[in-house]
């Protein structure tokens, strides 16, 4: 029998009464009986003569024959019992001293104590079940278990005790309002704009609650996965049909005045190297949308702040720069607080006289804060009316979707399900007592009918184009739509493509090549008031349910007529998959806006259309498949990725610890340093002490005695100046092109003046004064092209080369490397991984160095899958269990010692908290070389990728090493990398490249 | 309800041998029921006797035995009671009978017999004892028990 049940059985006996027989051997059984009776334990337990439970059996037994200590106390009062220790301990014919008579004293006693056994049995309840459960049948009430005076009143006493026992376990529920006050509609308002007090919710926020695993994250409650089954689901939706994201918590910065104003100010936060900037021609006409990262005034390439993107508000008359222009800058709430006080502080230095005027005078300058989680003084009580300032409480719903290659596909249309959805109200005829004033306004101006109706036009040509993703990235339109709560479908259906909508092919070539037209961007929810007036006059749900049981036809079209809202709302194309070469415009879809309140009256039909829904989860698959990094997982730079990184590592280790030593994988053993952190800084740091230490041999200085011990170790990646399969006149141009780098970086970063004329290495050593040895990613898109076409292998390379003379390619030489170096000692490159065979990476994985006997290997057998790491000893396991044995040993003396020695006790104590078993404690070593490949950087996210069919990685790797590695490797196999998750030895192959 | 349903035999073992109740144990008695059923009744008997056959309580000192069986079976058991007539342990035989007391549908109720049963067998012994300093000790037995079911009482409500 198992120990639980044991007891659970031990329990159920404890007022039984349990066997009792005499013992023969008395005297003899005396002694043992206390300590070798325990093969019976009832019995055992019985036949001491004091035995402390509530053996009345006994106690009334022996206080008879007590006065006769220890011999035939039986016997001689009389004695006519023998105890019997069981039928183990019986040795029959000993002392039988045979009583010769019996008399009526112990005779009534055996009685007596035979009775209050009985009663004992009877009386008390031995079952676990409750009191009233023991009554039967015939005899149980209602509410018995409610009300104790509806049980009989022998067991209500019993009753009572049970019920307070019960009502301590309860946990304590507030009962001021009674079940129906508390479901009525006002105070359920209430209650729940209580709830949201802390972590602010969406307005679809009650849809994913139902559906969703929701979790607390950024200040919002956001659904983290569906609770269905769902990973292939939205897989296939992402690619083939639609998946639908709840992106309210996006926040918003919108920034008024004059644009040169605002383009001067920005300035300074963004870099040329990095991409487009806020005055990339078609952004700023408003034209498309816009993406970039942003950094510190002056600061790039260091001090990052995060991704966001942004649009230009559509300019009516181009080229008057006089005019004020609108700039909505979307970023992620773990950016705000960063990116909104650096604006603001840049802001101010454009114009700080004029602050105090700064409402007054359009023309200003003038940061505006837009976000949700700027609302704690407003009003509660209004129905989740979760004001901000005006309209920028603007939820966005991102659609993520994509047409695949084959355009015969049926359902590889995305932009159908929003068309069908949104439909198109023009009611231009209609005037009296709308509430809708501002449309009817418009409805006057024939100028804005007509672009409404160029609008609607192109809108119905979206329907043509086989995926969202062949016009041009970052399309804006401008709609205006009619209710789509009233042509919702009686049943969920999927959206399919409407043949008729592909005749017009002619115009939507025209479309695709020149993208929608500027003016058809116009859209009235960048105007405050509107979007105001249109959340405000919005028909409630019950009304409009209402309304519809009232027609005369049940189950008819409702017609509301000049009530009907109108909505503005803007599409923005998504592009997808814009980087690398394969599955371009993979994952590409439509960002609809919508003025606040409009949320779930957009969300429902969405659905209904066929849309699956993503949560956080969904996002993070979505980004990982289209390569690109996730916010803020995938920005180690930014303040926020950081924080986001310590929460994981804490996360992940309280996970860890949760389970027995001997159930998790022991990370010492496997030579994981960090399982649950990626230490860039050490990593770059060790990095760069290596190439420095390379550096000075080739420099013919004399290596000291650390360096050379780790030359040694890494024999395999010496440095080679040049590669045999390089043209030599390459040498040339690559001196020439690394100083023009220089000089567009110097450009964007003014601390360091023109380090051109300096030696690389003296460039280095200023520059690492500069940065002050921080952490910095590599983002210049020059640069990373480069060492894109560095990291393919020679077949690749051949392509590199066609295309070196138009982009200036230069080759892999010693001197190139070392100019790059040179401006980024200590940076990290984002790469993308995918295994050649076998394996699928998790985060956290560690990227190694192949060493020249795994290529050697691979050569033979394609088929090979990789080195495995020779288990690591672990040192930290003996100093444990020394703590383990110390500590039990003071426990042992403690009862000895007086408390005094309590602080004595507990030091050591505290010093064990900090050893875990399985985990390196105290400062890592050196991470690079502390297992048998070299480590090169971490992978941050990985999975076994379905869009491409095998395991893939994002991560980073530190450039130096990168640098390192590509020109140690043969031409053939350039670019391949090992791979080892954090709990497994086995390493294995991957690709690496770099998509710029 | 669903369950196996049971008789219980509340019998008393009544012996003038005092070593019959020495060796009294539920091993013995159980195998001396059983053999006694598969003299009387043959081999079907101890068969069908011999499922959920067991021995639930046991006194030697007052010589009280709880004997469980199925209910189908009861009067098997109950019939074979009357032909035990002497104990056998370790090549001793000591004559002895057995009176059935009480049959119940569960132990609960064969308790709550027992207890009017010795109740009843002290005042008994009371009433019939002749000598005094016996009759004090019998009295204060009696009264503890008795002290002992109000507190029983009174403790448990």
């Amino acid at each position: 029998m198992s120990n639980a049940k044991e007891r659970k059985h031990a329990k159920k006996m404890r007022n039984q009464p349990t066997n009792v027989t005499l013992s023969s051997g008395f005297v003899a059984d005396r002694g043992v009986k206390h300590h070798s009776g325990g093969e019976k334990p009832f019995q055992a337990q019985k036949q001491e003569p004091h035995p402390g439970t509530s053996r009345q059996w006994q106690t009334r037994v022996n206080p008879h024959s007590l006065p006769d200590p220890d011999v035939n106390e039986q016997s001689s009062s009389k004695g006519m019992f023998r105890k019997k220790g069981g039928w183990k301990a019986g040795p029959e014919g000993t002392s039988q001293e045979i009583p010769k008579y019996i008399t009526a004293s112990t005779f009534a006693q055996a009685r007596a104590a035979e009775i209050s056994a009985m009663l004992k049995a009877v009386t008390q309840k031995s079952s676990n079940s409750l009191v009233f459960q023991t009554l039967p049948r015939h005899m149980r009430r209602r509410a018995m278990s409610h009300n104790v005076k509806r049980l009989p009143r022998r067991l209500q006493e019993i009753a009572q005790k049970e019920a307070e026992k019960a009502v301590h376990q309860k946990k304590e529920h507030s009962k001021n309002k009674c079940h129906k006050a508390r479901r009525c509609h006002m105070n359920r308002t209430l209650e729940f704009n209580r709830r949201q007090k802390k972590n602010i919710w969406l307005e679809t926020h009650i849809w994913h609650a139902k559906r969703f695993h929701m979790v607390r994250k950024w200040g919002y409650c956001l659904g983290e996965r569906p609770t269905v089954k769902s990973h292939r689901a939205c897989y296939r939706a992402m690619t083939n049909r639609c998946l639908l994201q709840d992106l309210s918590y996006y926040c918003c910065l919108e920034l008024k005045g004059k644009e040169e104003e605002i383009l001067k100010a920005l300035s300074g936060m963004c870099s040329i190297d990095t991409g487009l900037t806020f005055a990339a021609v078609h952004c700023l006409s408003g034209k498309r949308q816009g993406s970039l990262v942003l950094y510190r005034v002056n600061k790039y390439p260091r001090e990052m702040l995060g991704p966001v993107t942004f649009i230009w508000k559509f300019q009516r008359t181009p080229g008057d720069t006089s005019e004020s222009r609108q700039l909505w800058i979307w970023l992620h709430p773990t950016l705000k607080q960063d990116i909104l006080e650096e604006i603001k502080a840049a802001c101010q230095c454009v114009e700080p006289i004029k602050s105090a005027v700064c409402i007054a005078d359009p023309l200003l300058t003038q940061s505006q804060e837009k976000s949700q989680s700027e609302l704690p003084d407003e009003k509660i009580g209004k129905k989740r009316k979760r004001k901000d300032d005006g309209e920028n409480a603007k939820p966005i719903k991102k659609i993520v979707g994509d047409g695949t290659r084959d355009p015969c596909l049926p359902y590889s249309w995305i932009s159908p399900t929003t068309g069908i959805v949104i439909r198109y109200e023009l009611n231009f005829e209609d005037t009296e007592e709308t509430p809708h004033r501002w449309w009817i306004e418009t409805c006057k101006n024939p100028d804005s009918v007509s672009l409404h109706c160029r609008q609607e036009a192109i809108f119905e040509l979206l329907g043509g184009i086989t995926s969202p993703a062949e016009i041009p990235a970052g399309t804006i339109l401008g709609l205006t739509v009619g209710d789509p709560r009233i042509n919702l479908p009686q049943k969920k259906s999927k959206a399919l493509p409407n043949p008729e909508k592909c005749q017009d092919n002619e115009k939507v070539r025209q479309l695709l090549l020149e993208g929608v037209p500027v003016e058809c961007t116009h859209s009235f929810i960048w105007n405050q008031d509107i979007c105001k007036s249109v959340t405000e006059n919005k028909i409630s749900d019950q009304d409009l349910n209402r309304m519809r049981s009232e027609l005369l036809v049940p189950g008819s079209q409702l017609i509301l007529g000049p009530h009907e809202s109108k909505i503005p709302i803007l599409l923005i194309q998504q592009p997808g998959k814009v980087t690398g070469e394969d599955r371009l415009g993979w994952g590409s879809g439509w960002d609809v806006l919508l003025p606040k309140g409009w949320g779930m009256a957009f969300w429902i039909p969405f659905i209904y259309r066929g849309a699956r829904v993503g949560g956080l989860k969904e996002s993070a698959v979505h980004s990982q498949y289209k390569r690109s990094p996730n916010v803020p997982g995938d920005f180690p730079d930014c303040p926020a990725g950081m924080l986001f990184a310590e929460e994981q590592a804490n996360n992940l280790l309280e996970k860890y610890k949760r389970r027995p030593p001997a159930k998790r994988p022991n990370y010492v053993k496997l030579g994981t340093l960090a399982p649950f952190c990626c230490p860039w800084e050490q990593l770059t740091q060790d990095w760069e002490s290596r190439g420095q230490a390379h550096e000075e041999p080739s420099a013919a200085s004399s290596p000291n005695g650390k360096e050379s011990k780790l030359r040694r170790s890494e024999a395999p990646c010496a440095p080679m100046p040049k590669k045999p399969h390089q043209p030599s006149d390459e040498v040339g141009t690559s001196i020439e092109h690394p100083r023009e780098a220089e000089e567009v970086m110097d450009a964007g970063c003014q601390e360091s003046p023109g380090p051109e004329s300096i030696t690389d290495q003296e460039a280095s050593e200023n520059h690492v004064a500069a940065t002050g040895h921080q952490l910095c990613v590599l983002r210049s898109r020059k640069l990373l092209k480069q060492l894109s076409a560095w990291c393919g292998p020679s077949s690749e390379d051949t392509r590199g080369a066609r295309r070196a003379p138009g982009r200036g390619q230069q080759g892999l030489t010693r001197e190139a490397c070392l100019s790059i170096l040179g401006h980024f000692p200590r940076a990290l490159v984002w790469v993308s991984l995918s295994l050649l065979s076998k394996g699928s990476p998790e985060p956290h994985t560690m990227i190694c160095v192949p060493a020249k006997e795994d290529f050697l290997q691979l050569r033979e057998d394609w088929h090979y899958c990789g080195p495995q790491e020779s288990k690591h000893s672990d040192p930290f396991r003996s100093k444990i269990l020394e703590q383990k044995e110390k500590k039990k040993r003071e426990k042992r003396q403690k009862p000895g010692r007086a408390s005094s020695d309590g602080p004595a006790w507990e030091e050591p104590l505290a010093g064990q908290e900090a050893l875990t078993l399985g985990l390196w404690s105290g400062p890592l070593p050196c991470v690079t070389m502390h297992c048998s490949r070299t480590l090169l950087g971490f992978v941050t996210q990985g999975d076994f990728s379905m869009a491409v069919g095998c395991g893939e990685a994002l991560g980073f790797v530190s450039l130096t090493g990168l640098l390192d590695m590509l020109s140690s490797q043969p031409a053939a196999q350039r670019g391949l990398v090992l791979l080892r998750p954090p709990a497994s030895l086995q390493y294995r192959f991957a690709r690496i490249a770099i998509e710029v | 309800m669903v369950r196996f349903k049971h008789r219980y035999l509340l019998c008393e073992l009544v012996s003038d041998d005092p070593r019959c109740r020495l060796s009294l144990d539920d091993r013995v008695l159980s195998s001396l029921v059983r053999d006694t059923i598969a003299r009387v009744h043959g081999t079907f008997g101890a068969a069908a006797c011999s499922i959920g056959f067991a021995v639930r309580y046991l006194n030697a000192y007052t010589g009280i035995v709880l004997l469980r069986c199925r209910k189908e079976f009861c009067q098997l058991v109950w019939s074979a009671l009357p032909f035990i007539t002497c104990l056998e342990n370790k090549g001793h035989r000591y004559p002895c009978f057995f009176n059935t007391l009480h049959v119940g549908g569960t132990i609960r109720t064969c308790q709550k017999f027992l207890i009017q049963y010795n109740r009843r067998q002290l005042l008994i012994l009371l009433q019939n004892c002749t000598d005094e300093g016996e009759r004090e000790a019998i009295q204060k037995s009696v009264t503890r028990s008795c002290l002992l079911e109000e507190e029983e009482e009174s403790g448990n409500g």
